[in-house]
């Protein structure tokens, strides 16, 4: 029964990694570059959603949209003007660029908003409901619903609107999209900033049972990196079936490992899946 | 042979550095700072060999350096072995990690490499942390003190540990130029971007990049042990950490002039005082702005000028020589080395 | 002729489902020069890195000297005598001409022996004057002779040249044959894909012809010529009347 319980909080735990993790994912699918910095955006995102409830009474969940809203600017703009002038550059440059910008925003909010751990207060933060012998708790619960129901929005977004297409044209041949018309720049623009708008999403819906700090995305960072090199890096729907069985092996290896040692399982299970399958475990599959 | 205008910089750099103790207070902060300079220096042009020469982008450098850390601090704790011949011992098992690290990352080439390094980074500074029976755990290690005793790689003065970590710089450099102006040089340079077409003309590309990790983990880990020795306290954190150590030594190599020699000098010539000044103008939120200082330097020098600082070099020597601008030739025209 | 230098055995390579060289076998003879044909997507270049290591074969057998060598890897086949010039060219990015051939002169010589030898073999080549130049300064001709200057620093027994003529005019095309004539006079033996049939027509000892991985003919220029499956499959009827008149 155990198991049972830790397998259904890898599941809702692995939705939001999915989530969070499908916006890493997306970045580097159109634009070709992995963004160290992406678990920053998290980080920034938790910060909006943090102010939004302690200065407009806004619940976490509520403020996720304002989250994506903001960090979709940021993102935009952070494309515009520095990532996209390194596209064309070798790796070495995109990925201090990127580290760079990570950096920039983790101290940033440092000396912006202090070393403190803050956290929100919500009502349904230590609820839950029983499932038969299962315990499901509320905060979890809702986190995950919210990032269903966010990757079924991409999902649409991105298979129905002009933009998504164009995103889709972009990232399979930019030269082809060109062509066709599409404004490729504009296009990496917005992309990015979906990316990290989406990865800011799952920031703001996870706050109720976690605490923001400027270091609250380096957490995220590898185990990011982790679910979106299982999935395959540049697939989204791999992101997503990545993310749930991180989230449940991160919740069973808890079962059978000491706290400080799970990170250690991923960060194995991550060298391994790089060096046996870069192209990712489920790609092909 | 005639000396290149890096040749003459370098040298002076060298007497300059031999001199300064003779101008700084010895029990002062400076001359510590310009040690912290030459340690971080030598690192960076170790990370440069593989980052710089092979192109393959580390961001798991912090393993090295702990490993040169641990392996050092522990056998003189638990057996008392000198740090001297332990310093020796962490850059062996440093070059056993960097050999091992390679089995299955080699094949991977740039974000995936430097993906994978991280994750390394990071394996060793999680297990520093959890095996505190070995390691101490998160409390950090303590070098025992033991007076003025040069055997056990200890002075009451800064100024031998000055000297030590200057001979540490000008050895990790002389392994540096003589891999880039030799046979070695040539084929760590034929792989970097053209892999398939070195290894048809007979370039072993396996085993090249290999003894290039190898022989650049080995001498990071020289580093660790020295900086360890030079500032007696260090815990999992700051050693095997990923961004004071780790992007730090690539930043500085960076910042510099990747893949030159000069390049990791005049880096952390720039950014380390940068650092320090830093700190002692804002002390109360010190270290978040000194980290984002480094952040906007990092992204305005690769944005700016992705060469380097060195590559202001060939400004700085028209505006000296006072003629006009003269034709780019010189800066496009690719030597086979460029120093 | 019973001593061949070069053999194919069955070779066989695979992408996914698509047999990119199907049960493909020939041999070549010492100080042959003998040319591959094909229409594009033959198999040449997939031939070609099959023999130098850059492609596993998926069954069968490469033989270099009596020495099987389709189980080895490439820079254990350019230091058994094999090597090959890359299509659209692959030259080391970070280095001078000199340079770059230089690095495959390493296979057999320390440094500065290497480094003579480089400046020998351009100089043989009339390239001295480009020595010191960089990659990226080149012309397309140029860079293809030195792609072949560099394959030559890691003396070769087989030297395998894809495609160095694309873009030469005549006299440069001239040039780079009687080169090649002068190196098979010296020893090498010589496999060439080209695209050119004049050149490859009047450069070779013999012809192999493949499509769709197969080999569907093998001769002399003369009796490939008039060899009507290979007009059929190569050439096609209308291409046909087209190499009639250029003839």
């Amino acid at each position: 029964m155990a198991y049972l319980q830790a397998i259904l909080d890898g599941i809702l735990l692995g939705g939001v990694y999915g989530v969070i993790s499908t916006g890493l994912s997306l970045v580097f699918g159109v634009l070709g570059v992995v963004n160290f910095a992406q678990a920053e955006f998290l980080m920034v995102g938790m910060y909006v959603a943090y102010f939004a409830w302690a200065y407009l009474g806004l619940d976490p969940l509520i403020a996720a949209p304002l989250a994506f809203g903001v960090v979709f600017v940021l993102g935009f703009y952070s494309q515009k003007l520095l990532v996209g002038r390194v596209m064309s550059a070798p790796p070495a440059a995109q990925i201090f660029l990127t580290v760079g910008l990570m950096i920039t925003l983790e101290n940033g909010a440092l000396v912006l908003f202090g070393s403190d751990f803050r956290s929100v207060n919500v009502p349904y933060q230590i609820q839950g409901f029983r499932l038969g012998e299962l315990f499901v708790s509320a905060p979890y619960l809702y986190a995950f619903l919210w990032a269903v129901v966010i990757t079924g929005a991409l999902w649409l977004f991105m298979a129905r609107s002009w933009t998504g297409r164009a995103i889709r044209a972009v990232a399979q041949d930019p030269m082809a999209a060109t062509l066709a018309g599409i404004n490729t720049a504009r296009t990496y623009n917005i992309a990015f900033g979906l990316g990290v708008g989406l990865t800011a999403f799952g920031g703001a819906v996870i706050l109720p049972y976690i605490t923001v700090s400027p270091t609250a995305g380096v957490q995220f960072a590898v185990l990011m990196f982790t679910v979106v090199v299982l999935g395959g890096l540049g697939s989204t729907t791999g992101a997503l079936v990545g993310g749930i069985v991180v989230g449940i092996i991160q919740s069973l290896s808890g079962l059978l490992f000491p706290i400080q040692l799970q990170n250690l399982v991923l960060f194995i299970i991550f060298i391994l899946v790089l060096a046996l399958r870069p192209q990712g475990l489920l790609k092909g599959v | 042979m005639r000396l290149k205008p890096t040749g003459i910089l370098l040298l002076v750099l060298f007497v300059v550095a031999v001199l300064l103790p003779l101008g700084l207070d010895p029990r002062g902060n400076w001359l510590r700072v310009m040690g912290t300079v030459m340690i971080f220096a030598a690192a960076a042009q170790a990370w440069n060999i593989m980052g710089g020469l092979a192109n393959q982008v580390s961001l798991g450098h912090a393993a090295f350096f702990g490993i040169g850390a641990y392996v050092s601090t522990l056998l003189y704790i638990n057996f008392g072995i000198s740090p001297w011949i332990g310093m020796l011992i962490g850059a062996l098992v440093a070059a056993g990690a960097g050999a091992l690290i390679c089995l299955p990352t080699l094949r991977l080439t740039g974000h995936y490499f430097a993906l994978a390094t991280l994750a390394f980074a990071e394996v060793c500074r999680v297990i520093a942390n959890s095996w505190s029976s070995v390691t101490g755990g998160p409390v950090g290690l303590t070098i025992p003190f033991a007076g003025d005793a040069p055997m056990l790689f200890q002075f009451r003065s800064t100024v031998p540990y000055y000297y030590i970590i200057l001979a540490l710089l000008v050895v990790v450099s002389l392994v540096f130029w003589r891999i880039q102006v030799g046979a070695f040089g040539y084929r760590l340079r034929a792989l970097r971007e053209t892999p398939e077409a070195a290894s048809v003309v007979g370039v072993n590309v396996f085993r090249t990049k290999m003894i290039a990790t190898m022989i650049s983990a080995a001498l990071t880990a020289l580093c660790g042990t020295v900086f360890v020795q030079f500032t007696f306290f260090f815990d999992p954190d700051s050693v095997f950490s990923l961004t004071t150590i780790s992007i730090r030594l690539a930043m500085i190599a960076i910042v510099g002039g990747l893949g030159t020699l000069i390049g990791p000098i005049i880096g952390a010539l720039f950014l380390l005082p940068l650092e320090e000044v830093a700190i002692t103008l804002l002390s109360s939120q010190a270290s978040g702005v000194a980290q984002l200082a480094f952040g906007v330097v990092l992204i305005a020098a690769i944005l700016i000028e992705p060469r380097g600082l060195v590559a202001l070099g060939p400004w700085i020597m028209r505006r000296l020589k006072g003629g006009q601008p003269s034709a780019p030739s010189d800066m496009t025209a690719k030597g086979e080395t460029n120093v | 002729m019973s001593d061949p230098i070069l053999s194919l055995n069955k070779a066989t390579v695979t992408f996914g489902g698509v047999r990119a060289l199907d049960d493909l076998s020939f041999d070549v003879n010492r100080q042959e020069i003998v040319g591959v044909i094909g229409p594009n997507g033959a198999g040449k270049t997939t031939l070609f890195n099959s023999l130098v290591g850059l492609q596993k074969l998926r069954s069968g057998t490469i033989t270099l000297d009596g020495v099987v060598v389709s189980d080895r890897k490439p820079h254990q086949i350019a230091a058994l005598g094999m090597t090959k010039t890359f299509q659209n060219t692959s030259l080391f990015p970070d280095m001078d001409v000199l340079g770059n051939v230089t690095t495959a002169g390493l296979l057999h010589h320390p440094l500065a022996e290497a480094r003579d030898k480089a400046a020998d073999i351009l100089d043989r080549m009339r390239l001295t004057p480009i020595a010191r130049a960089g990659i990226d300064a080149l012309t397309f001709p140029q860079r293809a002779l030195i792609e072949m200057a560099r394959a030559m620093a890691t003396n070769p027994r087989v030297l395998l040249l894809d495609e160095v003529m694309a873009a030469l005019t005549p006299s440069e095309m001239d040039e780079v044959m009687e080169t090649a004539r002068q190196l098979r006079a010296d020893g090498l033996t010589i496999l060439v894909v080209e695209h050119h049939m004049r050149a490859i027509m009047s450069l070779c000892d013999r012809i192999v012809v493949v499509s769709f991985g197969r080999k569907i003919a093998e001769g002399t220029p003369d009796q490939i010529a008039a060899d009507p499956a290979v007009i059929e499959a190569y050439l096609g009827s209308s291409a046909k009347e087209k190499e009639v008149q250029h003839a």
